[in-house]
C-alpha cells in the first residue's frame, strides 16, 4: 500500500515536469489562473488534476510560424506594446506565486488562543463571570477578580504578542533573501530593443538571451549561436545542454528548441519567444507540487504538544476533581469557580512556552552566526533529532569547482594541489613536458575570468566557460601566471570548438617565438580520441613514436585516473610547416584544411570536484553520532564512488557488492548483498526497484551512494528513509529538489547556489553551503533538546509550590498560602531569565558521540521529568514555602494548630475581631496584611528553593562540581531572580499593586534548609546514577 | 518493513521504531506482562517504596523545622508585638451577635413578630457573654478610675450594667430596640491615649457626653455610631451607650492575662424603621486609633446592618 502510493506521488511529481498546453487558452477567457486567488483546497485538487490533464504541450512541435500565429508575435519585432499591456494584465506578472502564506491575523490568533492560552483564557473569562456575580449580588465587590481577570487575559495577549513577534521576525529573514537580485531581460517589442524586468515579460514576447544570463520565462528558441544552458536546477543534469533552433524530442524537457525559466545560459546567445509564464512554466510547478506536499510536525512541535496535552490533563483533571470536592465539602458554587481559576493559574507555566521560544531563539542565532540560517524555529531542534543525513554532493560535500586534480606526462603522473587554500602539494614545473602540456592547455582553451575581481584568490575567481576549462584557466594562471597576456603573444588564427561527435577541441596560433614562423596547432578532448590522432608522443624532452608500450602506458594512466572519478583529458599539439601553412592562410573550421591526425600526444590532466576541506571531519562526526549519511548526486557512480570514499561516506575497508565480486573474482550475484556494507547504487537501477527493495537497500548498507540519480529519486529515497523510522536531513539546490526538500524532516537549501524555489521549500539555509555547517547545527540542535528538558524540568518544579497551596486551602481550611497574583510573579517574573539562561549551558558530555534521540521514546517531558519535577524537588519545594508561611503566621500569633479550619472566618469581611493563639483580635485587613505577607515569603521562599533547583537542573547526570558554574547568563539568572523577587517585596507600592509586602530578612531564611536538601538530594542522587549506570534509579529519575 | 522484525537479526542501522499501539484494557492491565499502567506490580511496589522512603524523610525534615519554629515562639506572648508584628498598633472593633454562617455578613436581620428569629440573636450574645457571666475561680478585680492599675490585673466585666440591654430584656430582640455589642479588638501590649477633651470631629452627642463625664472618667476610649454613608440620619438620632459611651482605660493593656474579658459597649437602637436595613458604623476613639472608613482598607471601626421588620 505504501509503496503505491509513493509510487503514485513520484508519478505526479514527474507528470509536474511536463508543460502543460496553452494556458493562454484558459486564461483569456477572464478565468483567473493564480493559486492565490483560489480557495485553497480547490486550487490545490485543480492544480494536481491540471497536471495529469495537460500533458502535452506542443510549443516545440509547431512550425515558427504557427507559434508566432498562437502568440500574435513577430520575430524581428516582438509584441506591440499594446498587445503586452494587455497579456501583462490578463497574466500578471512573470514571476512565481509565493506559497500560500498563513494570513497574518491567523498566525495571530494561533499565537494567542493555542497552546495554554485557551485555559489561561478559561481562567479569565472565570474571573470575568465570578466578579459581574458578585458585583450584582454584593454591594462591595472584591475586586479581587475583575483584577486577576485583567492580568490574566494581559499576560495571555503579552505572551502571544510576544511569540507573534518572534516568529515574524524569523520569517523577515527569509523575506530578505527573496527580491535579492532583480532580474532584468532583453525584449523586443515594436522592433525596439528593450530592458524590461523579468517580471514584465509576457506571453509571445521575444527575448534575447545571453551567456551568464538567467533564463528569465519558459522561452522557445528561434535562433541560437552556441547556446548552452545549465539545466541543473530543472533536472539534476550537471552538464551543461546545448540548445538550438530545431526541435529535436517530443519530450519538452530533452528537446533542443526549449529554455527553461530560472536555468542559466551558460555559453552563448539566443532568441526565443516566451511560451509560458509565472506559475505556468515547468519551475512554476514542480515549486507549485512541493507547496502541495504534506510536511507533517517538526519533532520538536510534536514534543511541546505531548507536554502541553500532559500539563493541560493534568490541570483539567485536578481543577474539575477539586471544583467537586469544594462542592461536597459545602462551598458556595462562587467559591468553587475561585479555586478552579486558582487550580488553572497554578497549573500552568505561564512562561513556559516562551521560554522555549526564547531558547530555540537564541539557539537560531547561534546557528544562524554558524552559517545555519533557520528558517522556522522548530526546525532548530528537528536537527538535533536528525538520524539520516541524504546529502548532495556538488557544492555541498565538495567544493562546486572543477579543480585540476592530476596530470600525466613524461610517463608519470602528478597531483596537482586540489585544496581550498592551496596548502597542498607542488610540482616541477619547469620540465618541458609540463611547459608542453601547459602550453595547450593555456591556449586550447576559451574560458576566461570575468572582469572586475582583481582582489579575489585566482581560485575563487568566477569563470565564463565551461568547468573543465574553468579548472584548466585556474590552474594554469596559478602555475604561469597571466594567461591572458599568454594568449595574446600567442594570438589565435582559428578554432574548432568541442562538440560532442567529433570530442575534441582545436586552435590554430601564432607562437610567441617570432623566428619561428611556423603556427601551432593545439588539440584536446577525450583521451582516447586525441590518442587516435597522434602518432609520436613527447617524453622528456623528446618526440618518440607512439608505440605499443607507449600506449600501453597512456591506458594504464586514463584507467588510473578515470578510476578516481577524475573527469580526464587528453592534450596534444603540432607545429604545423610554415611551407604549407604561410602566416595569411586561410584557415576553413567547417571544413577543415588543415592536419588533425599524426599529432604530437603531450600528456593527460583530469580534473575532480575536489571535497570541500571540513567535509571528512564532518562526515567522522556524524558518523559517530549515529547519524547515517547518504549520498545522493546525479554524477557518474564512479566519480561519486570517489568522493564518497574521499571524505569518508564510503569508510576505508569498506566494499561495495562489487568490490566483493572483483576481490573474490566472482560475479556480483554470486555475491550476497548483506556482506556489503557499503553500496552504491545506480539511478537506472533505482528506477526498478520496488519500494520493498529500497528499503532492504536502506536497512542492510550503512554506506550507502545513489548516483546518477534523478530529482524525482531523492524524494524516493527520503519517503524510504523516512518508513525506516528515520528523521531525514535533506540538501539541494535546485528546483527539482524542493519536493524533496519539503517532504524531508527537515530540508536544508543552499544560500550560495540554491535557487529560491529551494529556499523557500526548505527550512534551513546553509549560508556557505558547506556540509560541516549542517554537522554544527545537528550539534546545536542536540544541545537544545538537553538544555530545554533542563529548563522545562526547572520551570515545572514551582509547579507543585504553587498548586498544594491552593489544595491545602480547600481542604484544610487554612487562610491561602499563595496567591494567584504571586503565582504568575513567579511563572513570568523570576522564573523566566533562569530558564531561559539554561539555554547557554554547556552539554555535560561530548553530544556527538551518542546515537540520535529516539523520537518515540525519548520526549521531551517524560515521566520521569515529571516524577522528579512533581514527585520529589516540587514537594521539596512546597515544604519549604509551608514551613514559611507557618513561621511567619506562627510569628505573628497564629500557631499553626491554630490555622486549620479558620478559613471561613479569616475570609469574612464581616468578622473583623479574629482571636489568634495569643488571644489578639486581627481585623479583616490587618489578618490580610499578614496573609499577603505570606504569599510573599511563600513566594521568596520558592525563589531561594529555585536557586537550588536551578543548580541541580544544570546537569541531568554530571556532579555540579563538574559542570562548574561558568554559565554567565545562569549565574546572572540567580542573581536576577533574586534581586528580582526582592524588589517586589520591597518596593514600595507593591502592596498596592500586586499584594505584596516587604519582608523581615529573617523570614527569608527558613526555606534555606530545604534549599540544601535540594541541592544535597539531587547530587546523591546523580552520584548514584552515576555509579550504577542502567540502575533502577536512572531508570525512575534519569530524565 | 516487517523483516527485520525477530529479535535474531539486528542490523547497525536500526532506526528506532514507535511502540505497539495498545488497547485500553491492555494500558490498564496487560496479561503479556502482568503490567498495570504499563508497570508491573514489582515496579510499582519499588516506586512506591521510593517515594515512601523519600516522603518519610522530607517529613522528618518539615517536622525537624516546625519543631524548632515552636520552640522558637513563646506560649504566652507572641514573638512580635505592636509594630513589629503585623497585627500593627491600631485595634479595630468588634460586634456581636455575628452569625456564624459567614455568608449571612454582619447584617442583624429579624422579624420581631417571629420570636424565632429574635431568639437566634439572643443566643449568640449569650453564647458570647458566657464568659463574662461565669468568672467563678478567676482571680478578678472590681476595677475603677480611682484606683491605681496594675497592668496584671484582670477587671471585671459587669454584665448587670447594660441597662436595656440585660440578658433579662433579650437584648431587646424581643422588642424592636436590639443591642449591639461593641468591643475594642485585643492587642497585646497595646496602651491607649484617651482623649479627655472634645476634639473637632467627634460627632456633637459625643462631645456631649465627653463634656458631661466627670474629668478622672474621662480616661476612655470613646465609642460612637452613626450611619455609615451618612443618609438616614433621623435614624440614628436615638442610640444609648451601656454602661458608658466608652471604654475604661484601666483594661487596658492586654498582656494575655489568663481570664482577661474584654470591657463592652453595648449599643442599643432605638426603634429603628421597619423593614429598612440600618447601615452603622461604629468607631472607636482614642488619639492612638487612627480611623479609616474606606471600604477596603478599615481601620479603628466597624461596620454593620441592622434590618428589623
Amino acid at each position: 500500500m505504501s509503496s503505491k502510493s509513493h509510487l503514485e506521488r513520484a508519478d505526479s511529481y514527474r507528470v509536474a515536469t511536463v508543460i502543460a498546453t496553452d494556458d493562454d487558452n484558459r486564461t483569456a477567457d477572464g478565468h483567473f489562473k493564480s493559486r492565490r486567488k483560489m480557495p485553497a483546497k480547490a486550487a490545490k485538487k485543480e492544480n494536481l488534476d491540471d497536471l495529469k490533464q495537460e500533458l502535452d504541450i506542443d510549443h516545440h512541435k509547431i512550425s515558427p510560424e504557427e507559434m508566432y500565429q498562437r502568440f500574435q508575435t513577430h520575430p524581428e519585432n516582438g509584441l506591440s506594446h499594446a498587445k503586452a499591456k494587455e497579456n501583462l494584465e490578463r497574466d500578471g506578472p512573470n514571476a512565481l506565486t509565493p506559497p500560500k502564506q498563513t494570513p497574518e491575523w491567523v498566525k495571530f490568533c494561533k499565537n494567542l488562543f493555542g497552546g495554554f492560552a485557551m485555559l489561561l483564557w478559561i481562567g479569565a473569562i472565570l474571573c470575568f463571570v465570578a466578579y459581574s456575580i458578585q458585583a450584582t449580588t454584593s454591594e462591595e465587590p472584591s475586586d479581587d477578580n475583575l483584577y486577576l481577570g485583567i492580568v490574566l487575559s494581559a499576560v495571555v495577549i503579552v505572551t502571544g504578542i510576544f511569540s507573534y513577534y518572534q516568529e515574524s521576525k524569523s520569517s523577515k529573514i527569509m523575506e530578505s533573501f527573496k527580491n535579492m537580485v532583480p532580474q532584468f531581460a532583453t525584449v523586443i517589442r515594436e522592433g525596439e530593443k528593450l530592458t524590461l524586468r523579468a517580471e514584465d515579460l509576457v506571453l509571445g514576447d521575444v527575448v534575447e538571451v545571453k551567456f551568464g544570463d538567467r533564463i528569465p520565462a519558459d522561452i522557445r528558441i528561434i535562433e541560437a549561436r552556441n547556446f548552452k544552458v545549465d539545466n541543473s536546477s530543472l533536472t539534476g543534469e550537471s552538464e551543461p545542454q546545448s540548445r538550438g533552433s530545431e526541435f529535436t524530442h517530443e519530450n519538452p524537457l530533452e528537446t533542443k528548441n526549449l529554455a527553461f525559466f530560472s536555468t542559466n545560459a551558460v555559453e552563448g546567445t539566443a532568441k526565443g519567444v516566451v511560451i509560458s509564464c509565472g506559475d505556468h512554466t515547468v519551475m512554476g510547478r514542480i515549486a507549485g507540487l512541493a507547496s502541495g506536499l504534506d510536511t507533517g510536525e517538526t519533532p520538536i512541535a510534536k514534543e511541546i504538544h505531548h507536554f502541553i496535552h500532559l500539563i493541560t490533563g493534568v490541570a483539567v483533571f485536578l481543577g474539575v476533581t477539586f471544583f467537586v470536592i469544594a462542592f461536597i465539602l459545602g462551598y458556595h458554587w462562587l467559591d468553587a469557580v475561585i479555586f478552579l481559576i486558582g487550580i488553572i493559574v497554578a497549573n500552568v507555566p505561564e512562561g513556559l512556552l516562551a521560554t522555549v521560544t526564547v531558547c530555540l531563539t537564541l539557539t537560531a542565532k547561534r546557528m544562524a552566526s554558524k552559517n545555519c540560517l533557520v528558517k522556522n524555529l522548530e526546525a532548530v531542534e528537528t536537527l538535533g533529532s536528525t538520524s539520516t543525513i541524504c546529502s548532495d554532493k556538488t557544492g555541498t560535500l565538495t567544493q562546486n569547482r572543477m579543480t585540476v586534480a592530476h596530470m600525466w606526462f613524461d610517463n608519470q603522473i602528478i597531483e596537482a594541489d586540489t585544496t581550498e587554500d592551496q596548502s597542498g602539494v607542488q610540482y616541477d614545473r619547469t620540465s618541458p613536458g609540463f611547459k608542453a602540456l601547459s602550453r595547450i592547455a593555456t591556449l586550447c582553451n576559451r574560458a576566461e575570468f570575468k572582469g572586475g575581481q582583481d582582489g579575489v584568490p585566482i581560485l575563487k575567481k568566477e569563470v565564463s566557460g565551461d568547468a573543465s576549462e574553468a579548472a584548466l584557466l585556474k590552474c594554469m594562471e596559478l602555475a604561469l601566471g597571466d594567461v591572458m597576456n599568454i594568449r595574446k603573444r600567442n594570438r589565435k588564427i582559428a578554432e574548432v570548438p568541442f562538440n560532442s561527435t567529433n570530442k575534441y577541441q582545436v586552435s590554430i596560433h601564432e607562437t610567441e617565438d617570432t623566428n619561428d614562423p611556423r603556427v601551432l596547432l593545439v588539440m584536446k578532448g577525450a583521451p582516447e580520441r586525441i590518442l587516435e590522432r597522434c602518432s609520436t608522443i613527447f617524453i622528456n624532452g623528446k618526440e618518440k613514436v607512439l608505440d605499443e608500450e607507449m600506449k600501453e602506458a597512456f591506458n594504464n594512466a586514463y584507467m588510473e585516473l578515470g578510476g578516481l572519478g577524475e573527469r580526464v583529458l587528453g592534450f596534444c599539439d603540432f607545429m604545423l610547416p610554415s611551407d604549407k601553412y604561410p602566416t595569411g592562410f586561410k584557415y576553413n573550421t567547417d571544413d577543415i584544411n588543415f592536419p588533425i591526425d599524426n599529432l604530437r600526444f603531450v600528456g593527460l590532466m583530469s580534473m575532480i570536484d575536489p571535497p570541500r576541506a571540513a567535509v571528512p571531519d564532518a562526515v567522522a562526526k556524524c558518523r559517530s553520532a549515529g547519524i547515517k549519511v547518504i549520498m545522493v548526486t546525479g554524477d557518474h557512480p564512479i566519480t561519486a564512488k570517489a568522493i564518497a570514499k574521499s571524505v569518508g561516506i564510503i569508510s576505508e575497508g569498506n566494499e561495495t557488492i562489487e568490490d566483493i565480486a572483483q576481490r573474490l573474482n566472482i560475479p556480483i550475484s554470486e555475491v550476497n548483498p548483506r556482506e556489503a556494507k557499503a553500496a552504491v547504487v545506480h539511478g537506472a537501477e533505482l528506477r526498478d526497484v520496488s519500494s520493498d527493495q529500497l528499503d532492504e537497500i536502506l536497512r542492510y548498507h550503512t554506506e550507502i551512494v545513489f548516483a546518477r540519480t534523478s530529482p524525482q529519486q531523492k524524494l524516493i529515497i527520503v519517503e524510504g528513509c523516512q518508513r525506516m523510522g528515520a528523521i531525514v536531513a535533506v540538501t539541494g539546490d535546485g528546483v527539482n529538489d524542493s519536493p524533496a526538500l519539503k517532504k524531508a524532516d527537515i530540508g536544508v537549501a543552499m544560500g550560495i547556489a540554491g535557487s529560491d524555489v529551494s529556499k523557500q521549500a526548505a527550512d534551513m539555509i546553509l549560508l556557505d553551503d558547506n556540509f560541516a555547517s549542517i554537522v554544527t547545527g545537528v550539534e546545536e540542535g542536540r544541545l537544545i533538546f538537553d538544555n530545554l528538558k533542563k529548563s522545562i524540568a526547572y520551570t515545572l518544579t514551582s509547579n507543585i509550590p504553587e498548586i498544594s497551596p491552593f489544595l491545602a486551602f480547600i481542604l484544610c481550611d487554612i487562610p491561602l498560602p499563595l496567591g494567584t497574583v504571586t503565582i504568575l510573579c513567579i511563572d513570568l517574573g523570576t522564573d523566566m531569565v533562569p530558564a531561559i539562561s539554561l539555554a547557554y549551558e554547556h552539554a555535560e558530555a561530548d553530544i556527538m558521540k551518542r546515537p540520535p534521540r529516539d523520537p518515540f521514546n525519548d520526549k521531551l517531558v517524560n515521566s520521569r521529568l515529571i516524577s522528579m519535577a512533581y514527585g520529589q524537588i516540587g514537594m521539596i519545594q512546597a515544604a519549604a514555602g509551608f514551613f514559611v508561611y507557618f513561621v511567619i503566621m506562627a510569628e505573628n500569633g497564629f500557631l499553626p494548630m491554630k490555622l486549620f479550619g479558620i478559613r471561613k472566618m479569616w475570609d469574612s469581611k464581616a468578622v473583623n475581631d479574629l482571636t489568634d493563639s495569643y488571644g489578639q483580635e486581627w481585623t479583616y485587613r490587618d489578618r490580610k496584611t499578614l496573609e499577603y505577607t505570606c504569599h510573599t515569603a511563600f513566594f521568596i521562599s520558592i525563589v531561594v528553593v529555585q536557586w537550588a533547583d536551578l543548580i541541580i537542573c544544570k546537569t541531568r547526570r554530571n556532579s555540579i562540581f563538574h559542570q562548574g558554574m561558568r554559565n554567565w547568563a545562569l549565574n546572572f539568572g540567580l542573581v536576577f531572580e533574586t534581586v528580582l523577587a526582592a524588589f517586589l517585596s520591597y518596593c514600595p507600592g507593591m502592596d498596592k499593586g500586586l499584594r505584596m509586602y516587604p519582608l523581615k530578612l529573617v523570614w527569608w531564611f527558613p526555606a534555606i534548609p530545604f534549599m540544601l536538601a535540594i541541592f544535597v538530594y539531587d547530587e546523591t542522587r546523580r552520584f548514584y546514577l552515576r555509579r550504577n549506570p542502567g540502575g533502577w534509579l536512572e531508570q525512575e529519575t534519569y530524565y | 518493513m516487517s523483516k527485520n522484525n525477530g529479535k535474531n537479526e539486528k542490523y547497525e542501522n536500526q532506526f528506532p521504531q514507535p511502540a505497539k499501539k495498545q488497547t485500553f484494557s491492555e494500558m490498564i492491565y496487560d496479561p503479556r506482562d502482568g503490567s498495570i499502567f504499563g508497570r508491573t506490580s514489582k515496579s510499582w511496589g519499588q516506586l512506591f517504596l521510593f517515594y515512601l522512603i523519600f516522603y518519610i524523610i522530607l517529613a522528618i525534615l518539615f517536622t525537624i523545622c516546625m519543631q524548632g519554629l515552636l520552640a522558637s515562639v513563646d506560649n504566652h506572648q507572641p514573638k512580635w508585638q505592636l509594630e513589629e508584628s503585623l497585627i500593627g498598633t491600631n485595634p479595630g472593633l468588634g460586634f456581636r451577635p455575628l452569625s456564624e454562617q459567614t455568608e449571612r455578613g454582619s447584617v442583624i436581620e429579624y422579624d420581631r413578630k417571629k420570636t424565632a428569629e429574635g431568639e437566634y440573636w439572643i443566643s449568640l450574645v449569650d453564647d458570647f457573654l458566657k464568659d463574662y457571666n461565669h468568672t467563678e475561680g478567676r482571680q478578678m478585680k472590681h476595677c475603677d478610675f480611682k484606683q491605681t492599675h496594675n497592668p496584671n490585673d484582670v477587671c471585671v466585666v459587669n454584665t448587670e450594667s447594660f441597662g436595656p440591654c440585660s440578658s433579662a430584656n433579650g437584648y431587646g430582640y424581643k422588642s424592636a430596640e436590639p443591642c449591639i455589642f461593641l468591643k475594642l479588638n485585643k492587642i497585646f501590649g497595646w496602651v491607649p491615649q484617651c482623649y479627655d477633651t472634645a476634639i473637632n470631629g467627634m460627632p456633637s452627642d459625643l462631645v456631649n457626653v465627653i463634656n458631661n463625664t466627670a474629668t478622672e472618667e474621662r480616661q476612655q476610649i470613646w465609642v460612637s455610631c452613626h450611619g455609615h454613608f451618612g443618609k438616614d440620619k433621623e435614624h440614628f438620632e436615638n442610640i444609648s451607650y451601656y454602661p458608658s459611651q466608652g471604654f475604661p482605660i484601666y483594661y487596658y493593656p492586654y498582656l494575655n492575662q489568663p481570664g482577661y474579658l474584654s470591657p463592652i459597649v453595648a449599643v442599643q437602637f432605638k426603634a429603628p424603621p421597619k423593614g429598612t436595613m440600618l447601615d452603622v458604623e461604629c468607631r472607636a476613639w482614642a488619639k492612638n486609633i487612627i480611623y479609616s472608613g474606606s471600604l477596603r482598607d478599615r481601620m479603628g471601626s466597624v461596620t454593620f446592618q441592622i434590618l428589623v421588620d
